[in-house]
């Protein structure tokens, strides 16, 4: 619980500091200090130093990180959206139609992703909406898969037969019976997908298929840090070290949560 | 167990055809094609290069000219690398895919199911919170971060290991490449194996062959490991999976001769047949692995048999 919680504040105090602190920075994340190209870390107005262009990189840092958990926040809700569509569906009405809608996950499980996403950026452009819409629509698997399992579990559940009983109609008790009991497992996955779309985004990004400039990302701060690495160390460890904390933080609250919700 | 075969390899087929239906589509949907150079090309050249590579054709006709090709082991000739055939291509890329990529997935099960059973027959103890918040720590650990990290530090900061490149032969350029493949896949290995074994400890036949006085390391040998690692087997899929996509960025990163670096140069360039023979044999790969996978939770499980 502590290990959760102590998570859970870690993002969120990122999260804050990328949304609200760069727009009190000297520097923004695009513009260059000819006066102190290649910076090293902790100089005077720069704490993380500058890139190899004189950039501040604690403004690129957090701008980074902002496009990052917003491009994953939108992806991950894509997920959950389908997923907890797809799955509702499959598990309510059960038979034929749970057979059919679960064997496409099976089928879609078995490719290979992460090429199909390629393909989208490569086809339609790297636009940063496909990005995550292209995320989200092949993150959506677990999720269906989850919410089925729940929602044949609640279905037998005597306050689902009451309404039944009752007469209601079955979308108002899906709406208004399943889904609210189904919202705490949905939220632990939501925060197990989070970190997948950023490690998804940073991946795409690094091979110069996702965001582009003069927007950044961690993935493209990531991919900048590498090239440059042999004379500005920080410049790939401040990004890659934030991706990280992000990844963990996110991965031990979302598992937190999971199997306290299934014990 | 020769019906699953069969049903499998049956089931194998239309989800074969459907990725390379949804690829062929997706590649012909782009702007641009592969013929768009510097410079501009006369009509009449386009038009002859277009009706030589059958682009003039209608979408449907052009698909099924493909599959039908395909079925016959024909890859077709690159667009791109234009005196390679893509079967030349890929016979250059996959040895070299499949060497970091194995040994890349055996050193994760070794480090893994090692780490998961030491953290597991340590339960409650701060080994086993030690071991399992660092393999939390490594699933976390994206390859395109440690892939320069690792450079920086044994190649450029200690000298020990060359820095990239790819020699026949040379072991010492597979080490970087290979450590930063595997450890995500450790990780989650050791979190699957830590508890599939807290799992199968509390099954009855653990419970007989306790009750039968054997020591616990004979019992967890010969009685929990086996179905304790059904969970891992069943995450060879997505391992190979993710293994093949980690593989385009270490690839990238070392400057692999590999079958990733194909794929995403192809996929820019719009060398239609290279994406296509690429994404076909990765999407038989996972196919091939996932059956592996079946075949194994019978080994290690026989109440699994019976389906």
């Amino acid at each position: 619980m502590t290990a959760s919680r102590i998570s859970l504040g870690v993002v969120a105090a990122i999260a804050l500091a990328a949304l609200f602190m760069p727009p009190f920075l000297p520097w923004t994340h695009s513009a260059i200090d000819w006066d102190a190209v290649r910076a090293p870390l902790l100089s005077a107005g720069h704490p993380f130093g500058t890139d190899s262009v004189g950039r501040d990189l604690l403004a690129r840092t957090l701008v980074g990180t902002r496009i990052t958990l917003a491009v994953a926040l939108a992806a991950a809700l894509v997920a959950l959206v389908i997923g907890t569509a797809w799955g509702a569906i499959a598990g309510w009405f059960g038979g034929r139609t749970d057979e059919i809608m679960m064997r496409i996950v099976d089928g879609l499980y078995a490719l290979p992703f992460m090429f199909v996403v390629i393909l989208l950026m490569v086809v339609f452009g790297r636009n940063i909406v496909l990005v995550f819409i292209g995320i989200g629509a092949v993150e959506w698997l677990t999720m269906a898969r989850v919410v089925r399992g729940q929602v044949i579990a609640l279905k037998q559940r005597s306050f689902v037969t009451a309404a039944e009983a009752a007469g209601a109609p079955a979308s108002r008790i899906l709406s208004g019976h399943i889904l609210p009991n189904v919202a705490g497992v949905a939220l632990a996955y939501l925060l197990l997908t989070v970190p997948q779309v950023v490690m998804i985004e940073s991946f795409l990004s690094f091979l110069g298929l996702g965001v582009q400039e003069p927007l950044t990302s961690l993935g493209i701060l990531v991919k900048e840090g590498a090239d440059d690495m042999d004379i500005l160390p920080h410049a790939l460890l401040i990004p890659g070290g934030m991706l990280v904390l992000i990844i963990v933080c996110m991965t031990v609250a979302g598992e937190r949560l999971r199997d306290r919700l299934s014990q | 167990m020769r019906a699953l075969l069969l049903r499998r390899l049956l089931t194998a087929i239309p989800t074969l055809l459907g990725v390379v239906i949804l690829s062929f589509v997706l590649m012909r949907l782009a702007p641009g094609g592969p013929f768009d150079g510097e410079r501009a090309l006369d009509a009449d050249t386009r038009a002859a290069l277009d009706a030589a590579y059958g682009l003039d054709l209608p979408l449907t006709e052009q698909v099924a000219l493909y599959v039908g090709r395909l079925i016959r082991g024909d890859f077709g000739p690159s667009l791109v690398y234009r005196d390679f055939t893509v079967s030349e291509l890929i016979a250059q890329g996959l040895p070299v895919s499949l060497t970091i990529g194995g040994l890349a997935l055996i050193l994760a099960c070794i480090l893994g199911i090692s780490g998961g059973l030491w953290a597991a027959v340590r339960a409650g103890r701060w080994q086993d919170e030690a071991v399992m918040g660092l393999a939390t720590l490594l699933t976390a650990l994206p390859v395109f971060v440690t892939g320069p990290l690792f450079v920086l530090i044994f190649a450029l900061g200690l000298g020990w290991l060359p820095v990239s490149g790819w020699e026949p032969g040379s072991a010492t350029h597979l080490v970087l490449p290979v450590v930063a493949l595997s450890l995500p896949f450790a990780g989650a290995i050791a979190k699957l194996t830590r508890a599939g074994l807290a799992k199968a400890l509390n099954e009855d036949h653990v419970r007989t062959a306790r009750a039968r006085g054997l020591t616990e390391r004979r019992v967890i040998a010969r009685h929990a490991l086996r179905p304790a690692l059904v969970p891992v087997a069943s995450y060879l899929g997505p391992a190979a999976a993710g293994l093949l996509t980690g593989a385009v960025i270490i690839e990238t990163v070392f400057a692999l001769p590999g079958l990733g670096r194909y794929f995403v140069q192809g996929a820019l360039n719009r060398d239609y047949p290279l994406v296509l023979g690429v994404v076909t044999l990765y999407a038989s790969l996972i196919i091939l692995f996932n059956l592996v996978a079946d075949l194994i939770y019978g080994w290690l499980d026989p109440r699994m048999r019976a389906e």
